[in-house]
């Protein structure tokens, strides 16, 4: 415990920085380019459809860039304090990142291209004239813009945990798991950014070849895709791209809560196991996204049933289980910093039941086009995967142990949980009554449920908006290598 | 925070491993491959040709690079610009014999086939070599990526084609080499993977 009172926290990289504050803006604009969804469906504005699917493809696509490249971000920051990390790869993947965002920009907003984030098969080269091929190309060749940068990232964590541990089995710890290995285990960052490299190194070679393939489609139409092995694909490298991120972003939780409890996060036997579950089941979970789809082979959608109830538990319960214990009695000072990160583990645990309930075959049938599933993720990202993004944020900005915290963050705290509470009820209500997904225009059953839910949009941004100027203010100490964490029992 | 750089795992031991003969390949695999026997057999057939007769003269250059001293080959490496052009140089050369027509060329022209026994060894085999050791784990890991997702792209525009696209081979060939490329693609990936789980002394060997 002495050793960890006087250690100092090292501050973040400038690129680290760079990242965070990309995706802190690009967060900020596609919140209200939600909010902005609502209250066309509440009635409260009158933007068009076709603006609404537009908003709905940025919308999409920038949530899923904001959460990579912002877990990505934290990864870096504590993976590069075990191994050696190359910061002009790390740089070159958020210069592909910012080019390829440019790309999607210039085909939503120049083009018209509004066939959502998922870019299902046939929907981008069939666009009965509302955007041209080359707008299509233009959001594909972006996306394998920004693919080809994460690519490269991951291929150079791959390097830097190699050179450390050898194998991706010494750095998941299967000496330790399967074998008798005295060593210790590699600690949880190590396991963790594992995990994310292997799984993203798969989805993103996938993601690669049906992007090419729709490329090709897009200008040569008698080179068929069969649509269902696009969307399998597509479906493939999405999932398991949005899922690695949370698996990035947990790195903060791992890192930073034991500093303030000063209590180690253990890589005890049952963490490197279910670690080494999720990187296998991860991988096979995406068909309950499929389980409507009558044409796909009757076993692929009890793997995705069973898979999808196997995988919601293993790393949740043993990140949730493990947060408890750490924090139990141990006279932890609650901040701004340790609260986001422990309300982030809750956030995941909330936003995971949804998405298992609808992983049930007869209820995906009725719910699954249904605002349910905007509920299951909205609960999972926002309040779980991004509420670990801000932990780190108000984490990184502290210049001292013993930070008082302004009265404008605490009521954003406040704000931020109520509001995303009740912004992501609102959306499991709505899908419970029967509320259609990714329709502009709703029934008027329905549009109460939207008038409600854009009230919490507003107060989400307006939280998160304090958030993100905190940590724009604080930047210049975010670099300097300062005690942080407040520490257990410090303050009477 | 207390088991940072500094203290890493220690490094595993590398036995030292005899590397393939290399000069009896650099030699055997060409002779071999030009008999008319093995000409008439993987020319037989469009899968035989494209992913069992090109990738061996590809071998067949890759081992004759191999052959030479490690200092000759770093020269000519440094000597042709290091590894990107060699690899942009193998990338365009492969690209060329991956076009029907040129499989169709080689066939009905004495002088491409001609062609084809020297420029995959040179332009494709050998460069590979001389790059190869100069790539990181980044670069190699970057071939291997693109090697495999592009060679399921090329499978499937093989499969899809609407059209013949050889005339020395029937569709129902060109069908089967598109589903053996999406199968070589699995494969290269899955094998390139898992050497990254192996513990160093083996990755070492299988590169």
């Amino acid at each position: 415990m002495a050793a960890q009172e006087t250690t100092i926290d090292r501050g973040a990289h400038p690129a680290v920085l760079a990242y965070l504050c990309i995706a802190m803006l690009v967060l900020l604009l596609m919140m209200v380019f939600g909010a902005l969804m609502r209250m066309e469906q509440a009635e409260f504005i009158a933007m068009g459809p076709m603006w609404f699917y537009e908003l709905m493809t940025l919308h999409g696509a920038g949530m899923v860039g904001v959460a990579g490249i912002a877990g990505i971000a934290i990864l870096w920051h504590f993976l590069g304090q075990y191994v050696r990390l190359s910061a002009p790869v790390f740089v070159a993947n958020l210069v592909l990142f910012v080019a390829g965002v440019a790309m999607i920009l210039a085909a939503v907003l120049g083009g018209n291209f509004h066939g959502g984030w998922t870019f299902l098969h046939p929907l981008p080269s069939k666009s009965m004239g509302t955007w041209s091929p080359n707008a299509a190309a233009l959001f594909l060749g972006g996306m394998l813009v920004i693919g080809t940068g994460f690519l490269l990232l991951h291929l150079d964590i791959a390097r830097a945990i190699l050179a450390r541990e050898g194998g991706f089995g010494r750095a998941l710890g299967w000496p330790q798991l399967f074998g008798r290995a005295e060593t210790a285990p590699p600690p949880p960052t190590i396991v963790a950014a594992t995990m994310a490299t292997i799984v993203n190194l798969i989805g993103i070679v996938a993601g690669a070849a049906i992007l090419s393939m729709m490329l090709v489609n897009l200008y040569f139409p008698d080179f068929g895709v069969d649509a269902l092995l696009a969307k399998n694909l597509i479906y493939f490298f999405g999932h398991v791209f949005i899922n690695a991120t949370i698996y990035m972003a947990v790195i903060a939780v791992y890192e930073i809560l034991p500093r303030y409890t000063q209590r180690p996060w253990k890589a005890n036997r049952v963490f490197l196991a279910s670690w080494t579950a999720s990187t296998v089941l991860v991988l096979f979970i995406y068909p309950h996204h499929l389980l409507m789809d009558f044409a796909m082979p009757k076993w692929m959608l009890v793997m995705g049933h069973v898979v999808g109830y196997l995988n919601t538990f293993p790393i949740l319960v043993v990140t949730a289980y493990g947060g408890l214990m750490l924090v139990y009695r141990s006279g932890i000072r609650w901040d701004m910093a340790s609260g986001l990160l422990f309300v982030s583990l809750f956030g995941w645990s909330a936003g995971v039941m949804p998405a298992f309930i609808d992983g049930t075959i007869p209820v995906n049938y009725v719910m699954h086009n249904t605002l349910w599933v905007p509920g299951h993720f909205h609960t999972y990202l926002l309040l779980g995967m991004m509420t670990m993004v801000f932990g780190f944020l108000y984490y990184i900005g502290k210049s001292a142990r013993e930070m008082r915290e302004r009265l404008v963050d605490r009521a954003a705290f406040a704000v931020f949980v109520v509001a995303t509470l009740g912004f992501t009820l609102s959306f499991l209500s709505s899908g419970r009554s029967g509320a259609a997904r990714r329709y502009a225009v709703h029934l008027p059953e329905w549009v109460p449920y939207d008038r409600i839910a854009s009230v919490f949009a507003v107060l989400v941004v307006a939280a998160v908006a304090v958030f993100a100027t905190r940590f724009l203010l604080r930047l210049p100490a975010a670099s300097v290598d300062a005690p942080r964490a407040t520490l257990a029992g410090s303050m009477t | 925070m207390s088991r940072r750089l500094a203290d890493g795992h220690a490094p595993a031991h590398r036995p030292r491993i005899a590397g393939p003969p290399w000069r009896p390949l650099a030699i055997a695999l060409p002779v071999a491959l030009a008999t008319p026997w093995m000409r008439g057999w993987l020319e037989s057939s469009m899968s035989l040709h494209m992913l069992v007769q090109m990738p061996l003269l590809a071998a067949a250059g890759f081992a004759a690079a191999m052959a030479l001293p490690a200092r000759s080959r770093e020269a000519i490496a440094l000597c042709v610009g290091g590894a990107l052009p060699c690899l942009l140089v193998a990338s365009l050369a492969s690209m060329f014999w991956m076009i029907p027509r040129a499989l169709d060329l080689a066939l009905s022209e004495p002088t491409l086939e001609a062609a084809k026994f020297v420029t995959l060894p040179l332009l494709v085999g050998a460069p590979l070599a001389l790059a190869w050791p100069r790539l990181g784990m980044l670069g190699r890991g970057f071939v291997w990526t693109n090697f495999a997702s592009m060679l399921a792209v090329l499978g499937w525009l093989y499969r899809a084609s609407p059209l013949r696209a050889c005339n020395a081979y029937p569709v129902s060939d060109q069908r089967e080499a598109g589903e053996w490329l999406i199968f070589l693609a699995i494969a290269t990936f899955v094998g390139w993977l898992a050497t990254l789980f192996a513990a160093p002394s083996s990755r070492q060997r299988m590169r």
